[in-house]
């Protein structure tokens, strides 16, 4: 699994980050290093970061994520301090985004390159639908709405839980999706957004698909049916919301 | 130059850190959080107490023990970018306990190569850059016109000061000073003052060593 080294400049505020992640992380969580503060205080020691990584080892693969400016500097002299090898990405994604994104994503069994690449698009789901993306950053989660093969298996669902398709049911499709041997996407049929591919977080937030709303999921592969069927049952079900709704 | 003028360059930065742990944090509460002064302070009092632990033997390991105790003392950018300059030194510092001004001159100029490789800046951006820079322009200068290296050293902590000096009317592009933007034009920047006071540390190390 892909691991995490976390770069703040205060203590606190790295554990209650990953805290708040943790609560979208519903398989086996990655194992996550917390480097900040120097010397009791504010900052960021390059040493305490190398350490990090060097206790990451084990892992697939480390991605770094930072807060504010200099976390950045202390981590690339990190990269020339550390004893280990295992290969390192720093993130330049936003700090709780791409902490939560990066880890759902890496709890679901992603690699180096897509939880890198998730912590780091991970400020699109904070843009308004629509708006265009900064010069430069992915947009390959939204996949291209005619693709080049007709999905194996597809169904229409219609989003009853009161929040649409927000954080906590997003990170439950990412979970299910990632159970299948088979591509899943969906698309808010209501409102035209998507597809985007059920691998990623923020790829469905970015779909903004809200109570009522038509989702189509699609799915490509050997196990395509089973996946649409088990993201529907999710659908259908509310995602667990329902009963608290009315509670 | 020798080890124990390195030595005592270093211990003596730390006093004239502790005499001006004030006047620095008060620069950087002006356009920073107010912790320059303390930070550096806390580093090169760390930095004597591992000299006075355990002696450095060479020079390569006088420089890294320096640079490593800055990395992880100091916090934040300025404990990134002074331990890469002394680390950075110490790759390009000859072999055993003495160094020529040209090889002197040589290792300082690869370590602010490398500090701005690490921090990006350019100069005028309001940086220790724009200390180091002159300072390494007047001691090249300087020894290319024959003087020694106490006096090349002088010139080059003068030209620091004035280079430190001259960001009060700049605009910050790095660091945190820069969500100041127009806000940060008017006071100096503590990274070059911090600079500047290590200069004149050094030449005056120099110079105490002649008399």
């Amino acid at each position: 699994m892909i691991g995490f080294v976390i770069v703040s400049h205060s203590e606190p505020l790295a554990h209650a980050a990953v805290d708040l992640a943790m609560q979208m992380v519903h398989d086996e969580a990655p194992p996550v290093r917390v480097a900040s503060g120097a010397d009791g205080g504010f900052g960021t020691d390059a040493a305490a970061i190398a350490d990090a990584v060097d206790a990451l080892a084990d892992s697939d693969g480390v991605v770094i994520i930072t807060d504010l400016g200099s976390a950045v500097i202390s981590s690339e002299l990190a990269l020339e301090l550390r004893t280990s090898t295992v290969p390192v990405r720093i993130s330049d994604g936003p700090f709780v985004e791409g902490i939560t994104a990066g880890m759902v994503r890496a709890a679901t069994g992603g690699s180096l390159d897509d939880v890198a690449h998730e912590a780091a698009a991970a400020l699109a789901a904070k843009r308004p639908q629509g708006s265009p993306a900064s010069p430069g950053a992915p947009t390959s989660d939204v996949l291209a709405p005619d693709g080049a093969s007709t999905p194996d298996a597809s169904i229409d669902a219609v989003l009853r839980n009161p929040m649409g398709l927000h954080s906590r049911p997003a990170s439950l499709v990412v979970k299910a999706a990632g159970g299948f041997d088979a591509d899943v996407a969906i698309a808010d049929v209501t409102t035209g957004a998507g597809p985007a591919s059920a691998a990623s977080l923020i790829g469905l937030l970015t779909l903004g698909a809200s109570e009522g709303d038509i989702v189509r999921i699609t799915a490509t592969g050997a196990e395509a049916a089973a996946a649409v069927d088990a993201i529907r049952r999710l659908v259908d079900d509310g995602f667990g919301e329902l009963a608290a709704a009315s509670a | 130059m020798t080890l124990g003028v390195l030595e005592r360059w270093v211990r003596d930065s730390a006093a004239r850190l502790d005499a001006e742990a004030e006047r620095l944090t008060a620069l950087d509460s002006a356009i920073g959080d107010a912790d320059h002064g303390t930070n550096m302070h806390r580093g090169f009092t760390a930095i004597v107490a591992k000299l006075d632990a355990a002696q450095p033997q060479t020079l390569a390991e006088f420089f890294k023990a320096v640079g490593m105790t800055l990395v992880s003392k100091v916090g934040g950018a300025s404990g990134s970018l002074y331990g890469t300059l002394f680390l950075d030194m110490g790759k390009n510092a000859p072999d055993g306990t003495s160094m020529s001004a040209a090889e002197w001159a040589h290792a300082l100029s690869a370590g602010v190569a490398a500090v701005v490789a690490r921090g990006h800046a350019q100069p005028g951006d309001k940086t220790m850059i724009d200390a180091f820079g002159p300072a390494l322009e007047a001691l090249d200068s300087a020894l290319a016109a024959g003087a020694t290296l106490a006096e090349a050293a002088a010139a080059a902590a003068t030209a620091a000061e004035r280079g430190s000096a001259d960001t009060e009317p700049l605009v910050a592009r790095k660091g945190r000073a820069s969500y100041l933007g127009e806000r940060s034009v008017g006071h100096i920047d503590p990274g070059s003052a911090s600079t500047a006071l290590l200069l004149r540390a050094f030449a005056d190390a120099l110079a105490g060593e002649a008399t």
